[in-house]
């Protein structure tokens, strides 16, 4: 069952005659998915800066 | 004391170590399916003897779809919880999902669009299901600009829990009424006859990518939830205790 | 006088204090529609074709237009914070206030679409069928766009934000509406879609005044 269905590497990443509409597709799935998790950690860390200033300010504000 | 395992959904710094821990396993149990299901539905399924290599394309396209759709739904039940159970916890959870389940619909039009031209020859048919899918997209559209423009987080969660629940009661009235326009204006000669039987070579790596999708879509929430949840509760002692540690 | 009958004689003064809040979308109205045949071409059998699905559409926008800023005055001069102290219920007032608004806004523009028909050369039989999808799928429409004008009543800088938020819930009414003028330029039967249409406005003239009604004690009571 499990085969390879292309006869090299060459042909797989060719993908006949389709190549041109799958490969970007997955490109696309690949970067919209890294965009996102990427987006993620720097929201959270912009966050975690905002809050660390603010302890900084405060500690100033106290001494 | 039976309650336990709701309540604490209540308390964000619970959720924060929480999902941390979640967010990890998610994340690389998601990575590893993918890539499998990916390889395996790209090298290792046949050829489809009707349309060639570019059926490959639905092992990206199927689970992105189903989604979509999903995690609308999911942002319907964030509503009732946050409105019976004032949560704050759902209405971070809403947020999240709007922006996540926003680039998997656009990710599913695009992929279906690029699956269409080898197949139909155009990129763009009004197809039912692709019809439907792009007024999905403006309802994710209309819950991010509807938070965008109300400063106060609570009052801008409440306004998108109504509007949520208003478009759930329509998405399947939405759904149904786009299918019978297709029927009312095409004859059936476009359609894509789906075949009765997928042989198990070509449907077990789509269910390894879908659950792998599913999983990743979990991943992704919950990073976007502790970033908004860190965000929401920068004046939190516990979030400056966090901090202040680190 | 009860509550119901001085709520409906300001509307009335309100309304003949601003004519131009009627007359205003009507304008519009027959001006995307006279754009229509420059934008096409005259031909008449051209513009017959697609005359009724434009007058739809133009109508649509001529009533998204003025359904926009449906609750602002009474937001801003504190008539909506009166009306949480009233003994009827929220969601019944605003009912009224949608039906009085379909009533002094909706219906003129309906009025004038035979005249936009009669420019776009629509068959008669067309015709009367599409005043009577205005007619019935009307009020769901301005409900609709009345819930958006209340989730967008807090923020300053909404613009058409409502609009936005509310348009791709208009798609069923839209889509039934179609059927009815397919089927009226085929002459097949269009009543049980008529029936359809207006049990939809129906349920949505019942529930989205509810949802309404959420929306605005939401934007008066802040977050409680």
């Amino acid at each position: 069952m499990l085969e390879f269905q292309f006869e090299s590497l060459m042909a797989f990443l060719a993908m006949a005659p389709h190549g041109a509409y799958v490969w970007p597709v997955y490109v696309l799935g690949l970067l919209i998915l890294g965009g996102l998790t990427w987006m993620n950690l720097r929201q959270h860390r912009q966050a975690i800066r905002l809050v660390k200033r603010q302890l900084e300010r405060e500690e100033t504000h106290e001494s | 004391m039976s309650w336990r395992w709701f309540h604490q959904w209540g308390s964000p710094r619970w959720f924060y170590e929480r999902a941390g821990r979640w967010q990890l396993v998610c994340g690389w149990l998601a990575l590893i399916l993918l890539v499998v299901g990916s390889l395996w539905g790209l090298g290792f399924a046949p050829v489809d003897y009707q349309q060639g290599n570019s059926y490959r394309i639905i092992y990206l396209h199927v689970p992105v779809a189903f989604l979509a759709q999903a995690m609308y739904a999911a942002m319907a039940v964030c509503a009732v919880v946050l409105f019976v159970w004032k949560m704050k916890l759902a209405d971070v959870a809403m947020q999240a999902i709007a922006v996540t389940g926003l680039a998997f619909t656009v990710l599913s039009l695009v992929s279906g669009a690029v699956w269409g031209k080898p197949t139909w020859g155009t990129y763009w048919v009004w197809d039912a299901r692709l019809t439907s899918m792009l007024i999905l997209s403006f309802l994710y559209l209309g819950l991010i600009g509807l938070r965008a423009a109300i400063q106060d987080p609570d009052q801008a969660g409440k306004a998108c829990g109504i509007l949520v629940l208003v478009g759930v009661v329509n998405l399947p009235i939405i759904k149904y009424s786009v299918e019978w326009w297709n029927t009312l204006h095409q004859p059936a000669s476009l359609k894509l006859t789906e075949k009765p039987t997928m042989p198990a070579s070509m449907w077990v790596p789509l269910l390894v990518n879908i659950l792998g999708y599913y999983i990743a879509a979990a991943y992704l929430v919950l990073g976007s939830m502790r970033a908004i949840v860190i965000g929401r509760e920068r004046r939190a002692s516990w979030v400056k205790e966090l901090v202040g540690r680190a | 006088m009860s509550i119901e009958k001085r709520m409906l004689a300001r509307e009335l003064k309100l309304a003949a204090a601003r004519p131009g809040d009627i007359f205003k979308p009507m304008w519009f109205l027959m001006l995307v529609i006279s754009m229509v045949p420059l934008a096409l071409s005259p031909d008449s059998a051209l513009l017959a074709d697609i005359g009724s699905a434009m007058i739809w559409v133009a109508t649509l926008l001529a009533l998204l237009l003025n359904t926009e800023h449906l609750f602002q005055s009474d937001f801003s001069d504190g008539v909506l914070e009166q009306w949480l102290f009233l003994d009827r219920p929220l969601a019944w007032l605003v009912g009224l206030k949608l039906i009085v608004h379909w009533l002094f806004h909706v219906v003129p523009l309906i009025c004038i679409t035979p005249i936009a028909g009669l420019m776009l050369s629509v068959p008669t039989d067309v015709l009367i069928a599409l005043l009577m999808t205005l007619v019935v799928a009307t009020p769901a429409l301005t409900c609709f766009s009345g819930l958006g004008a209340a989730l967008t009543l807090g923020s300053s800088r909404s613009g058409i934000l409502g609009v936005l938020v509310m348009m791709p819930l208009f798609v069923p009414v839209v889509i039934l509406a179609a059927g009815v003028l397919i089927r009226a330029t085929d002459g097949s039967e269009i009543l049980p879609l008529i029936a359809l249409l207006g049990a939809f406005s129906l349920v949505a003239a019942t529930l989205v005044p509810i949802a309404v009604s959420a929306a605005i004690r939401l934007n008066i009571g802040g977050s409680n």
